[in-house]
């Protein structure tokens, strides 16, 4: 038998607390889903190639330095992934191994690692979430109204703003910087009125389109990460991202 | 890059508007501001004399993006983003001044023999005069926080921070050799920098030799030996090109960063070495004074002109808009760059510094940020033709947490680093549990330990925990790609009354996935309250009240006559006998800049008795 068959369910006030990036996820999979998002995910520890090559970030890229990657030991260029984009080669693989060509529309939300000392605001393991839309008619306008209804939906009653600036990934050309801004009694009173950097995005590079398969004069796609400790900061006003994995229930338990 | 205003506003016929107009400009259209700053403006506060330093200038931090190192980390290269933002014309760019290259040295050769330098181009000067450099000068340079050295190096560093192109001066006379050479260190090999620094070298890192020995480390640093003093007459001026990768190799295994090799690692155009030669030459005529004697270019392959292409149709449809070829062609004059236009398709010739401009998505960036990515409307996905598919092991990860929560259970998220494993990481940076978990077992007993003190903080009657996570374990290496087996996802619980356990999540799978995700419910936290991190303490009051008492309004009382230093009072026992019922109060006393003592808080709670007394309540 399972082991978690064998208790009773207890009454609603002694229910147990879901962890804030669980809710985050399951609320941001609600609202892909409707979109026609699928759910993808991939291996935490991870090729170099998926993390890094594969996504145009060429072998003598900076990111690729020791101090940013954590490296296995005595694995042939092995990592801890250090961001969810490996999933959009990944995914794309699978799919044409299945025969299945574009479009298509995933979100990877799951666990990244940099090597970086922690503080209040660093930490060496978080959570990202990853979106990738492919097809023939992708545009960055789809990426502007991708990002409004996702954050209209999280964010009930408030008026949401999103503006692209300028950016550099390798992965993405062109690459913006999303800054979201929330207008309204109800929003959160850290991303009330102001305008807070959120994530980096893009319009998928045609050498990644070209690495995962697919023919890059047919597709395009546009592709986002963003932080989910860094969404439940902003939103529930929390002071320490340690708290993420403190496991620690005078933390979990007001969520 | 620290980009001054006033150094800005000599590419334009007229000042540039006010630095946060600057900072905005940028901001939106090219790089991301770091900060602006104010300098030369005298503070009381400094203790200087006011007269002092009167200059003001506003210096940007600008933060260009790797992809714009080639060409925007000078002020050239500000000021010409600044051009085509704000459509003012870059009157005064050094770049379209011709210059006379065409005397040739007698007496200097260069022999390149490493391919790792595309471009090694030296002017042999005769007779400069070393000295303090002019006011507006060190001016410049000390506003983006350079140190003014002497004229002739002040000239190099100007040249470098106007057009991109790192130029090193030699003291000619003792180069010991005017034979000048390029190629890789030999093992063993070594150098004294200009930062009287003694640097062993490998055969990775290039050097500039004189006569062979090493007179610099190439694009890092110059010689000690050869170094600019007063007493110099005659210089060599070095503007070369170096190989990107070799020069932030050799930076970061000499731990030597600096200004040049800061600019070489991004990679720049050979052609930028004619235009540091050619800025280095109106010094020579209008600052430091002495002759060019003459030249020594040595540029085997130049750089050939590139073209690409796009039409107005690929902008629309990757940047979803609906611009024109006008909107495009406006653009690209203002970005300055050449292009041929024929029914809708762009010829670009990128100029030789921009080496990011290789696809059709460069130039469609080029087009979106300049126009503005404002103009870009949110533009719905259109309905989806296919359906979402069901993530089986996120479906089943959601029907374990709803079990567990349902259970009591909370969740938590322990490290997946530990002491001890079958995996190890390298270099981690906090040197502690290199290895990746085999278990989530330890994090879990670790967590339950770590929360049982705060059981009564929390109000709860037992602490029990789970964690949904990835584990690492028998991974053994397979013989045919060496690879191990995928990580596997494990689901544990403990609980104060059973040390942890685990099973692999797939264990809970259902025998038929549903199509959809069951609706479940969200946190529906507002807002996160710190915790106070000084221990706490417990104190329970049970009273004995009459019929129709409202126990609110006692919790309420106790709360008012508890103050701030109670954290919170829960109701935790109720029990009637005839008319009167008892109610039992639980209080918690914690401080969030102290730790509380027994004394105060018996004090607290004897004014609660006495209020609750004075009330006609009996305490029990």
């Amino acid at each position: 038998m399972l082991f978690m068959e064998t208790e009773a369910r207890l009454p609603a006030d002694r229910r147990g607390h879901l962890h804030p990036i669980s809710s985050l996820i399951r609320e941001a999979n609600n609202i892909f889903s409707e979109m026609g998002f699928t759910f993808a995910e991939g291996p935490l520890v991870e090729k170099e190639w998926y993390n890094f090559d594969a996504l145009n970030v060429p072998k003598d890229h900076p990111a690729r330095d020791m101090q940013d990657t954590f490296f296995i030991k005595d694995e042939k260029e092995m990592v801890l992934r250090t961001h969810c984009s490996p999933v959009q080669v990944r995914y794309i693989e699978e799919q044409l191994k299945k025969n299945i060509q574009p479009p298509y529309r995933v979100i990877v939300p799951g666990p990244v690692f940099r090597n970086e000392a922690t503080d209040m605001t660093h930490e060496a393991e978080f959570f990202q979430m990853e979106c990738l839309v492919v097809g023939e008619d992708v545009t960055l306008a789809h990426l502007k109204g991708t990002l409004e209804k996702y954050f209209t939906e999280v964010f009930k009653g408030v008026s949401v703003e999103i503006r692209f600036r300028p950016s550099f990934f390798p992965f993405t050309e062109p690459s913006v910087e999303v800054d979201v801004r929330l207008i309204g009694e109800k929003a959160p009173e850290k991303l009330r009125g102001r305008w807070i950097e959120m994530m980096g995005a893009g319009m998928v590079h045609p050498n990644v389109i070209k690495n995962a398969g697919l023919d890059p004069q047919k597709y395009r796609g546009f592709a986002f990460g963003m932080g989910l400790d860094r969404l439940a900061i902003l939103r529930w006003a929390i002071d320490d991202i340690r708290l993420m994995h403190s496991a620690d229930l005078r933390f979990v338990n007001q969520f | 890059m620290k980009v001054s205003k006033l150094w800005l506003d000599k590419f334009f016929d007229t000042p540039l508007p006010s630095a946060d107009v600057l900072s905005n400009a940028l901001t939106f259209h090219a790089f991301e501001i770091d900060g602006v700053e104010k300098v030369g403006e005298a503070k009381p506060s400094d203790g200087r004399p006011t007269d002092v330093s009167p200059f003001r200038d506003e210096v940007l931090d600008v933060k260009v993006t790797p992809n714009r190192g080639h060409d925007a980390l000078s002020h050239r290269g500000i000021a010409k983003e600044l051009s085509a933002i704000l459509k003012l014309p870059l009157a005064h760019d050094p770049f379209v001044v011709s210059s006379d290259f065409s005397k040739k040295s007698a007496t200097v050769t260069v022999s390149i023999q490493s391919d790792l330098c595309k471009r090694y181009f030296a002017a042999y000067i005769k007779g400069v005069k070393v000295g303090p450099s002019p006011k507006w000068l060190k001016d410049r340079l000390e506003a983006i926080g350079q140190r003014s050295i002497n004229n002739v190096v002040d000239a190099t560093n100007f040249v470098m921070f106007n057009t991109g192109q790192p130029l090193h001066a030699f003291d000619a006379d003792k180069l010991g050799s005017l034979d000048i050479g390029v190629r890789l260190a030999k093992a063993g090999e070594k150098m004294m920098a200009l930062d009287g620094k003694e640097y062993g070298l490998s055969d990775s890192n290039l050097v500039i030799t004189a006569g062979d020995v090493a007179v610099g480390i190439a694009g890092v640093k110059g010689g000690m030996a050869c170094g600019i003093t007063e007493d110099t007459k005659d210089i060599v001026i070095e503007s070369a090109n170096f190989d990107g990768v070799t020069v932030r190799k050799s930076a970061g295994t000499l731990k030597l960063r600096t200004d040049a090799s800061a600019r070489f690692e991004q990679g720049i155009s050979p052609e930028l070495a004619a235009e540091g030669m050619k800025g280095m030459l109106e010094f020579v005529a209008h600052q430091i004074g002495g002759e060019v004697a003459g030249f020594v270019d040595v540029y085997p392959e130049p750089q050939q002109q590139t073209y690409v292409s796009v039409t107005v149709e690929q902008v629309n449809k990757v940047l979803g808009a609906e611009l024109t070829g006008a909107d495009i062609a406006d653009v690209f004059t203002r970005l300055g760059l050449a292009y041929k236009e024929q029914s809708g398709v762009f010829e670009v010739q990128p100029p030789f510094e921009r080496l990011d401009l290789i696809i059709a998505e460069d130039l469609i960036e080029e087009v979106g940020r300049i126009v503005g990515y404002d103009k870009i409307p949110a533009t719905p996905l259109p309905a989806f033709e296919k359906t979402s598919e069901l993530n089986q092991n996120f479906y089943t990860a959601e029907k374990v947490r709803e079990e567990l929560l349902a259970q009591g259970y909370s969740e938590v998220f322990t490290s997946v680093f530990a002491p001890k494993g079958e995996r190890v990481v390298l270099n981690k940076v906090d040197g502690v549990n290199p290895y990746l978990r085999t278990t989530l077992v330890d994090g879990l007993n670790a967590a339950l330990k770590k929360n049982i003190p705060n059981k009564d903080l929390l109000g709860l009657k037992e602490v029990k925990l789970f964690e949904i996570g990835v584990v690492w374990k028998d991974g053994k290496a397979s013989p045919v790609d060496g690879l191990r087996p995928r990580e596997t996802t494990m689901v544990g619980i403990v609980t104060e009354k059973q040390p942890a356990v685990e099973e692999p999540l797939a264990m809970h799978a259902p025998g038929v996935f549903p199509a959809e995700y069951q609706n479940l419910p969200l946190s529906v936290a507002v807002q996160y309250k710190p915790f106070s991190k000084y221990p706490y303490i417990v104190r329970d009051v049970a009273v004995w009240t009459p019929a129709g008492t409202d126990e609110k309004n006692v919790a309420e009382m106790i709360q008012r006559e508890a103050g701030e230093l109670c954290s919170k009072v829960s109701l935790f026992d109720t029990f009637s006998k005839g008319e009167k019922t008892s109610l039992a109060f639980r209080l918690i006393f914690q401080s969030f800049d102290r730790t509380l003592t027994e004394v105060e808080v018996n004090k607290i709670m004897e004014e609660i008795s006495h209020i609750l007394v004075g009330k006609g309540f009996e305490v029990r």
